[in-house]
């Protein structure tokens, strides 16, 4: 396991705000203090089949 | 007469006027034309109809339930069970003051913070709301005590209905439902359990505390009650016997002549009886021979009476002492028999006039049988709704959290020496109520001894398919008791279930008839206070039972008076009492839902104020005229008048089925004579929700109706605004299927507009062409046309959510892990779609066995305390999607939180678009009539009008004559006509003479101005080949149609080898266990019926289940084979002579095993093959 694991932003259920979080973290916003949080869309480029 | 000339005049200006409004907003604008119309004698009535669902909504009746019982209800419980005193130390007790129930929120990390309801769904909790109670109770010890307060003790979490009154969606409006993430248009009524929708359904059951006569398997007659008081619950029989009466109750070993318990409740003169029976000298003859009876026995007076029921009574088996069973016939006669009549003071009067009463009833029904009670009468019904059945969990929890409480007292007061200083208010803090309300709501099992109930299958799993099968969900309707399969009485339909019960909707097959649904305006009651109603009577001129004697209580011209099934006394002049409890009921002076109904049959007025009875509104007639005039109306319109007033003001009342016998209804203003009492507000509220889809439902054959409900509920469409889209909060249901582009229907129906289908439909109006093209159309099939289908027709989004949990804790302080994937390692093929944190990321195309979570687990989760690990001490258990094989899927969502044990919870939301192929998938237009996708054909080789019109689909002429759905003729008609002339037509039930639904006159008259055919058939170019037109002309038009959710893609499933249940050692059964298919009985018939043995042998054994067993050819037992040996040994000869190796289906082994075990020894006989 790397010593600094980086941060990954999710998106929180009820303010919209970008919250880092680690592993083991508390699954919380850290604004407004909602449970559920979102995972960001993927960043890769992503083609879809349209038929 | 009247109506027919209204409606030959009407036509031509009822038409010019809808036209007119086709350029507003259709509904609202016919209204007001409506109204301004002077020369339309009767008045539209319909605009009562939304007013009464916004006052009592669809699922008004849950939520006035739950209401009641927060409200009220819990607080009776409470005041009834308000002490806990101690054994040990009577002067330490525990007092509950009151009892309330607080906001619904959540405490974590003991934060206590207020939860809406859709993160609970989201995040798999139980919206649920603290039970706070103040209480007094007394602190310290032997010497000092002390009486302490305490306000706002939790003593459990009360799961809430949703827009209950205690909900935090109550009131609100639609944005700020949209704020917390709640659909507007949901209706609630249901609870969350654990993040699942769980509907408490509607149980019905017959009425408590009346008179039932019926007759039973042997042919006697049984007048039964079945008593329920607070305290207790019983079922008293009188049962007519070869000409002599008998009580027959559970407390008695056998059955008792009534005339001894009469005797023993202190009538001792049999003329008293006699009298209290009646006069007529048939009533005497009848009653003879069971006196007869008695007076052999030689009973004459109370106390051998109750010496004689004294030996028959049941004997506790426990009490050993004679003392405790001394009394016991008394104790049974109070509290059991008969246990709604209430013993005030050792008077058995009440009990004894209700015995009377009984017999009466029973000897009524043998001179006349038509005094029979019909157990299928609706009036004779009562709903049990779901603020009752959890008041009766609350009950049993509170009373069982008390005797605990009382137990674990008493153990800390016998202690000789406590530590700790006492506290009463720590004690009742427990978990055992919320638990018990939480299991209870999600198994459904009611399972309450202290009440004898044991119900399964209470609650269900919301319906989350489509929006209207939500709501159909909510106005079910079950039976309580256990079908009895073959009688049809229970099934059939019921004349009184008019308005109040839809005949259309109840499903087909096992339960058909037995499950029903709620009308559109029925009004289910809750319990009312009595004691008002009771004293009101008396002032009324009811002469109560105290004053009269026997002789006097059936003198003619008067009528006994029932409240709630208690006979209150007689009343001399029971039209004028009936009259004025009916005005002061209108003037609102009491309460709404009381019923007042007149039995002349009988000589009896019943007033009912319990719950559980339906009702339903009607506007009331003097002498045939309307009290609703047209200013009403406008008065409504105008919003100074809502619902409530036209309750109050007398010109509306709530008639429940019992009094609909006593007064005459009129279906239109029109057809009021001057013996007229009511008139229905609309026709259309005869049915319910879900038939209330169907345009032209009149038009139909009737079970064609039948069969739309059952398929409107599996429409794809519209679940609910906050469903899914792009924004955050939306629904995670763990399956969930979405219509792409869903429409609004072109043929609406009123009950549409009401119950907001329009807003969320589920289905998609497509040009029909009824014609015969290809083979492929054959059975009902449909021909679809592959550019519409391009163009998104009955393309559907099939999401599928999966949770996972991880990250929990263990016993040695170890966790799971979630590792950054490995990118170019040999496995990053399926870790292809995971981010940097290891999760998969939305947007990301998935296939079958990519990876979701790169998880990893501890090896060892037990024993020692470990602080970190390394790598190698973790075993990699990823979770790989399992979709379909070859279908690309796509990650929608995923959502993170954490449980209540702080676990990390994930749920992944998987979409999969999925457009119409051959044969793959059901399409439905509104009138039951279902088809396959036949195939799909490319518009080039579609035929085409003379406009250049395509249709979408292609359906089969044959579909109609056998099932006569003219409704689906009309509705295509009147779509026509809607497209061309750009407004939506009406079709309602029995819509036409009130102008709700458009007429086939009409319509033809629009299409022609359209420059239609004026009977909807066009002319049409054939598409294939030639491009000729066609020899006939073509019915075509829209026709709403709805994609059903059966896809072959869900039920496919085929396997070779694969897993085996570990009992039989067969294979498993079902998709979801990638089960094996069945060859069974019939299919097993057929085989042996061609002869095919070595087939059937390979499918029913080699490949199911072989074993080897050693058989005995002696004995024919079983035996074993023994290894060291290498020979097989029967263990009953003990030897192994005559061992014969043989091989048998597992299943047969067991089977042989199991009948041994039972004391039955199965013997094989072996020869030679």
């Amino acid at each position: 396991m790397d010593p600094q694991p980086e941060p990954v932003y999710y998106i929180c259920g009820d303010c919209g705000m970008e919250i880092p979080l680690k592993p083991n973290d508390v699954i919380q916003c850290r604004e407004c203090g909602y449970r559920i949080l979102y995972k960001k869309r993927t960043r890769r480029i992503v083609q879809y089949e349209a038929r | 007469m009247g109506v027919a000339q209204d409606s030959s005049a009407d036509p031509p200006k009822n038409n010019k006027q809808k036209s007119n409004d086709g350029k507003q907003i259709p509904h609202s604008a016919i209204d007001k034309e409506f109204l301004a119309a002077p020369i339309k004698s009767a008045t539209d009535k319909f605009a009562l109809l939304p007013e009464f669902l916004k006052v009592r909504g669809l699922v008004k009746q849950h939520l006035d339930s739950f209401n009641y019982f927060v409200n009220t209800g819990i607080k009776k419980i409470v005041r009834a069970n308000d002490r806990i005193v101690s054994g040990v130390d009577p002067s330490i007790y525990l007092r509950f003051k009151d009892i309330s129930i607080g906001e619904p929120s959540l405490t974590m990390d003991g934060v206590t913070e207020k939860i809406a309801p859709h993160t609970c769904r989201l995040s798999d909790m139980t919206y649920s709301a603290p039970i706070k109670v103040d209480v007094e109770y007394i602190q310290g010890s032997h010497d000092q005590k002390t009486r302490v307060e305490k306000k706002g003790v939790v003593i459990g979490r009360m799961p809430i209905m949703l827009r209950s009154c205690s909900c935090t969606l109550y009131g609100k409006t639609e944005s700020e439902l949209a704020k917390l993430g709640e659909c507007p248009l949901d209706p609630g009524g249901y609870f969350i359990i654990k993040g699942n929708e769980k509907v408490l359904l509607m149980q019905e059951q017959l009425s408590k505390n009346r008179i039932i006569i019926d007759m039973d398997k042997k042919g006697n007659l049984n007048a039964s009650v079945t008593s329920s008081s607070e305290r207790i619950k019983s079922k008293t029989i009188i049962q007519m016997e070869n000409q002599k009466i008998y009580l027959m109750l559970n407390q008695f070993v056998k059955k008792i002549p009534i005339m001894v318990v009469m005797k023993a409740m202190g009538m001792e003169s049999d003329q008293e009886v006699v009298q209290m029976v009646g006069r007529d000298p048939r009533y005497a003859a009848l009653l003879m021979p069971s006196i007869e009876d008695c007076a052999k026995e030689g009973i004459h007076k109370q106390e051998q009476a109750l010496a004689y029921l004294e030996t028959k009574v049941k004997r506790f088996s426990f009490a050993g002492a004679s003392s405790e069973n001394d009394g016991r016939v008394m104790t049974v006669l109070q509290d059991v028999f008969l246990a709604n009549v209430e013993v005030c003071q050792d008077n058995f009067r009440p009990k004894c006039i209700y015995v009377a009463v009984m017999l009466r009833r029973i000897m009524d029904a043998i001179l006349n049988k038509d005094a029979m009670d019909d157990k299928d009468y609706v009036g004779n019904k009562r709903i049990e709704l779901s603020g009752q059945l959890i008041s009766l969990l609350f009950e049993d929890l509170f009373k069982t959290m008390i005797a605990e409480v009382k137990k674990a007292v008493d153990n800390i007061l016998t202690k000789p020496s406590r530590s700790s200083r006492f506290d009463f208010a720590q004690c009742i803090i427990k978990d055992s109520i919320t638990h018990g309300l939480e299991r209870t709501l999600s198994t459904g099992n009611f399972n309450i001894k202290r009440f004898k109930m044991d119900s399964k299958g209470m609650t269900q799993v919301l319906a989350r398919l489509s929006f209207i099968g939500c709501l159909g969900h909510m106005t079910r309707i079950k039976p309580q008791f256990e079908k009895t399969r073959k009688v049809s009485g229970p099934r059939a339909l019921q004349p009184s279930q008019w308005g109040m019960l839809c005949p259309c909707d109840t499903p087909e097959g096992e339960p058909c008839g037995l499950i029903k649904n709620l009308a559109l305006m029925t009004h289910v009651t809750t319990d009312e206070e009595e004691s008002p109603l009771i004293s009101l009577c008396y002032c009324l001129g009811v002469e109560g039972l105290e004053v009269l004697s026997g002789e006097e209580l059936h003198t003619p011209y008067s009528f006994l008076v029932l409240f709630n099934g208690n006979i209150l006394g007689k009343h001399r002049k029971p039209q004028h009492f009936a009259a004025a409890m009916r005005k002061l009921r209108r003037a609102g002076k009491i309460g709404e839902f009381v019923s007042v109904f007149v039995n002349e049959k009988q000589h009896c007025v019943y007033i009912a104020s319990d719950g559980g009875r339906v009702c339903r509104p009607l506007v009331i007639a003097d002498k045939g005229i309307s009290r609703v005039k047209e200013h009403h109306m406008l008065e409504l319109k105008a919003g100074v008048r809502t619902f409530d007033d036209f309750l109050s003001d007398g010109l509306i009342e709530y008639l429940d089925v019992n009094e609909e016998n006593n007064s005459l209804i009129a279906l239109y203003e029109e057809e009021a004579t001057t013996e007229t009492t009511h008139i229905e507000i609309e026709p259309l509220t005869l049915l319910g929700v879900i038939a209330g889809l169907i345009p032209y439902p009149h038009h139909n054959q009737s079970p064609r109706n039948t069969y739309q409900c059952a398929m409107g509920k599996q429409a794809m469409g519209n679940i609910a605004y906050n469903q899914a889209s792009g924004l955050l909060l939306h629904r995670m249901d763990s399956l969930l299927y979405l219509l792409v582009y869903p429409q609004r229907p072109l043929l609406t129906t009123k009950t549409i507009e009401l119950v907001g289908y329009d807003k969320l439909g589920a289905g998609q109006n497509a040009t029909v062409a009824v014609m015969s093209y290809s083979g492929y159309d054959i059975e009902d099939a449909i021909v679809m046309n592959k550019a519409s289908l391009d163009r998104g027709f009955g393309r559907c989004i099939h999401m599928k959510s999966r949770y996972c949990a991880v990250n929990q804790k263990y016993d040695n302080n170890t966790q799971d892990r979630i590792l950054r994937p490995n990118r170019d390692g040999f496995d990053s093929g399926p870790m292809r779609v995971l981010d940097d944190d290891g999760l998969a990321a939305p947007g990301e195309i998935i296939r079958r066995n990519d990876i979701l979570i790169n998880k990893q687990v501890p090896i060892v989760t037990r024993g020692q305390f470990k602080s970190a690990l390394n790598d190698s001490e973790f075993k990699s258990v990823p979770q790989r999607y399992d979709g379909p094989q070859g279908e690309s899927c796509v990650v929608d969502k995923v959502a993170l939180c954490s449980d209540k044990h702080n676990n990390l919870c994930f749920k992944f939301l998987i979409r999969h678009t999925r457009r119409p192929e051959a044969r793959d998938c059901f399409f439905s237009s509104r009138h039951g009539q279902k088809g396959v996708c036949g195939t799909i054909v490319q518009q080039e080789d579609f035929p085409f009008s003379e406009r250049g019109i395509c249709p979408d689909l292609i359906m089969n002429p044959h579909g109609f004559p056998s099932r006569m759905t003219v409704g689906k003729m009309i509705e295509l008609l009147g779509g026509k006509s809607g497209v061309s002339c750009g407004r939506f037509h009406y079709g309602s039930a029995f819509g036409e003479p009130g102008g709700h639904a458009d007429k086939v006159e009409a319509i033809s008259e629009t299409l022609v101005r359209m420059g239609f055919s004026y009977d909807g058939k066009d002319f049409i170019y054939s598409g294939c080949i030639t491009g000729c037109p066609l020899q006939a002309y073509i019915f075509m038009g829209p026709i709403y149609y709805q994609k059903l959710k059966h896809m072959v893609l869900d039920k496919m499933h085929a396997r070779g080898s694969g897993p085996r249940v570990s009992l039989t050692r067969q294979p498993t059964e079902g998709k979801a266990r990638n089960g094996g298919l069945r060859v069974g009985e019939m299919e097993r018939d057929c085989l042996i019926a061609y002869g095919a043995s070595m087939l059937l042998y390979e499918r029913l054994m080699i490949s199911s289940d072989p074993f080897e067993v050693q058989v005995c050819r002696v004995c024919g037992l079983l035996g074993y084979y023994n290894h060291k040996l290498k020979t097989g040994i029967c263990s009953s000869c003990k030897n192994g002579d005559n061992i014969s190796t043989m091989k048998l289906p597992y299943a047969c082994k067991l089977l042989i095993q199991e009948l041994q075990s039972m004391n039955i020894v199965p013997r094989l006989k072996l020869a030679e093959a």
